[in-house]
């Protein structure tokens, strides 16, 4: 009403309109500008966490990896939405102070957002070095991660802990090309045969002429593998590198070729399989459950009978060969003394012989495969979190089923979600030095609606991630 | 500016933003409900049971708890119908969006080849059932060791 008399003066007293400004919001400029653009982010965001729920519904079924697969843990989780929870309460009780001139109150408020938010970064920062310590990353070459076990999983595992054994094994050797008389001298072997002593690793090789002899013998087993008595002897067990170098030539021994064996000859599909899998769940169990690791324990110990009664079988099989053996060798000695002519079947019987030690030279090997697995089972009851767990430095592939697919999407949604964070510090620390009073108030409360999209990412987040 | 004000009548204006009181009381909401989810999340037999319900609830949670945070610290709750225009917008384009990645990405593996599942994870025993029913109505049928290893596993 007040409207139409004021057109009415207008037109009818001084013959020109009035032009009023009015803007077509009810709302500034900068506010507009900010709901404009957190519209698209409603958006972007939406396109990322969308994703991500139609890739985990939609990965082959039952494969998508639990959080604690991958090391989340969700109280970190719940950690971070309090932060960020708190710190949105933070930036509006500076909007507060500041609308009210209340400029300390409001630049303590606002310095503790900006804190917060640091926070959130550093926890962030935290979770992200533990999921690389873990080899879980986004993209090759760096991930560790494989779909499933199979026969590229064991290529992977055997590339690595050759490579590994490799370097352990050059590392030891030029160890003692730098320092041929290195180690506690022993005084037996400062008189004794330089080149012998330098060939059994050199504890105390003499220091003058034995040097040359010394290096010489050990550039010799540059790249060769070195046999783990020796080494144990000679080079004392608190070399990390010869520890490292006995753990990884066990591994690969006892553990990755006698399962590779299994995996490539056993008739049965099944076993085939189960010996791969073996392989996976002794480098990363997927069992974080209670009872997961008794489970393994109880494979462990089934497989432990197994092979205990295959060596009795070796064993009582040997006997058997050894009376044959007995048997042959005495009608062999007959023959002998009867002097016969008969050629053809004494060599019969030599083909024979040999033979049957050939068999008895097979069984004992496989005795001492079993010995050596056996051994490598207490291992892995030992290491109740995986042998990566238990050697930080080992490094091998992990399974994790579409694992693959759900580094991608944690490290792209949490990454944009922690470039958002930065964004908004930044904004903190330009702001943070200026005078927070009423005039700025439009300023704060941009800044705070940016921050509270923030935190509104982050509360779809936190569910998604660490607790499905 | 008054004038302006006065023009639109129902303007932001009318209702003023609470006090502080009340953002801490959202803020504990907002804690409680963060701790409702945990648990739902935390809940074995729920999770073993019924992860769909588990799903529904953390969502619900994660709906309401972002409803606090536009109404109240956002202040949408205060201000006028431009809200509707800037908001409403964007969200039925995200649930469109969300629903179009369904048929493509979200069924995918309805429409793997016997190559692509080589290098595929493995679907887990129990669910292996599903994957055979997909392959015959194929009919690929389950060949060589996969096969196997699945009419055994289940």
């Amino acid at each position: 009403m007040t409207d139409a008399a004021l057109h009415a003066h207008d037109a009818h007293g001084h013959g020109h309109l009035k032009l009023v400004y009015q803007p077509s919001l009810p709302i500034n400029n900068g506010k507009l500008f900010l709901w404009l653009f957190l519209s698209t982010e409603i958006m972007f965001f939406a396109a990322l966490i969308g994703e991500y729920i139609v890739l985990r519904f939609g990965a082959p079924s039952g494969t998508w990896p639990a959080p604690h697969d991958v090391h989340l843990a969700e109280w970190i989780g719940a950690l971070n939405t309090g932060v960020l929870l708190f710190s949105s309460v933070t930036i509006v009780m500076a909007l507060e102070a500041a609308k009210n001139n209340q400029t300390g109150p409001a630049k303590a408020w606002f310095l503790a957002t900006f804190l917060l938010g640091s926070v959130f970064l550093g926890v962030k920062a935290y979770e992200y070095n533990a999921k690389f310590q873990h080899g879980i990353y986004p993209a090759k070459p760096h991930s560790l991660i494989h779909e499933k076990a199979d026969i590229y999983y064991m290529q992977a595992a055997r590339l690595r802990l050759e490579g590994l054994q490799r370097s352990y094994a050059d590392a030891i050797t030029a160890k003692e090309l730098k320092v041929p008389g290195g180690g506690p001298p022993a005084p037996a072997a400062a008189t004794a045969d330089s080149a012998t002593a330098a060939a059994q690793g050199a504890p105390g090789a003499a220091p003058a002429e034995g040097q040359p002899a010394a290096a010489e013998n050990a550039a010799a087993k540059v790249g060769a593998f070195l046999e783990i008595d020796d080494l144990t002897e000679a080079q004392g067990k608190n070399d990390p590198d010869v520890k490292r170098y006995i753990v990884v030539t066990n591994l690969l021994n006892h553990l990755l070729k006698f399962s590779e064996q299994i995996a490539a000859t056993d008739p049965d599909p099944i076993q085939r399989r189960a010996a791969m899998e073996f392989v996976a769940t002794a480098i990363y169990p997927l069992h974080h459950g209670p009872g997961g690791h008794e489970q393994f324990v109880n494979v462990l110990a089934s497989e432990q009978t197994r092979l205990l009664n295959e060596k009795d079988a070796i064993a009582k099989q040997a006997k058997e060969i050894e009376s044959q053996k007995e048997e042959k060798l005495k009608t062999l000695d007959e023959l002998e003394k009867a002097a016969t002519q008969d050629e053809a079947a004494k060599t019969q019987l030599k083909v024979e012989l040999n033979a049957l030690d050939n068999e008895l030279t097979s069984g004992s090997l496989r005795a001492e495969a079993i010995d050596g697995r056996i051994k490598i089972h207490e291992e892995l009851e030992h290491a109740k979190e995986g042998l990566n767990e238990e050697h930080h430095w080992l490094r091998l592939p992990i399974k994790i089923p579409s694992g693959n697919m759900w580094a991608s999407t944690y490290f792209l949604m949490t990454g944009f979600h922690a470039i958002h964070v930065l964004v908004g510090l930044i904004a903190f620390a330009v702001v943070l030095p200026k005078r927070l009073d009423a005039t700025r108030a439009n300023l704060i409360e941009n800044i705070g609606l940016y921050w509270h999209f923030v935190d509104l990412v982050w509360i779809f987040l936190f569910p998604l991630l660490y607790l499905f | 500016m008054a004038h302006t004000a006065h023009d639109h009548g129902h303007g932001e204006e009318h209702h003023a933003p609470p006090g502080s009181g009340k953002y801490w009381a959202v803020f504990f909401g907002l804690v409680g409900l963060t701790v409702v989810s945990v648990t739902v999340g935390s809940s074995r037999a729920l999770r073993e049971n019924s992860p769909q319900v588990m799903w529904a609830a953390m969502m619900a949670v994660s709906c309401a708890k972002a409803m606090l945070v536009i109404l109240f610290f956002m202040h949408l709750k205060w201000e006028a119908n431009w809200k509707y225009v800037l908001t409403i917008p964007a969200s039925i384009m995200s649930i469109f969006l969300l629903l179009m990645l369904i048929p493509d990405i979200g069924l995918r593996t309805r429409n793997y080849s016997e190559e692509r599942w080589l290098y595929a994870a493995q679907p887990a025993a129990h669910h292996a059932e599903e994957k055979k029913e997909t392959l015959h109505e194929k009919g690929v049928g389950g060949g060589g060791d996969e096969g196997k290893a699945f009419e055994h596993s289940s």
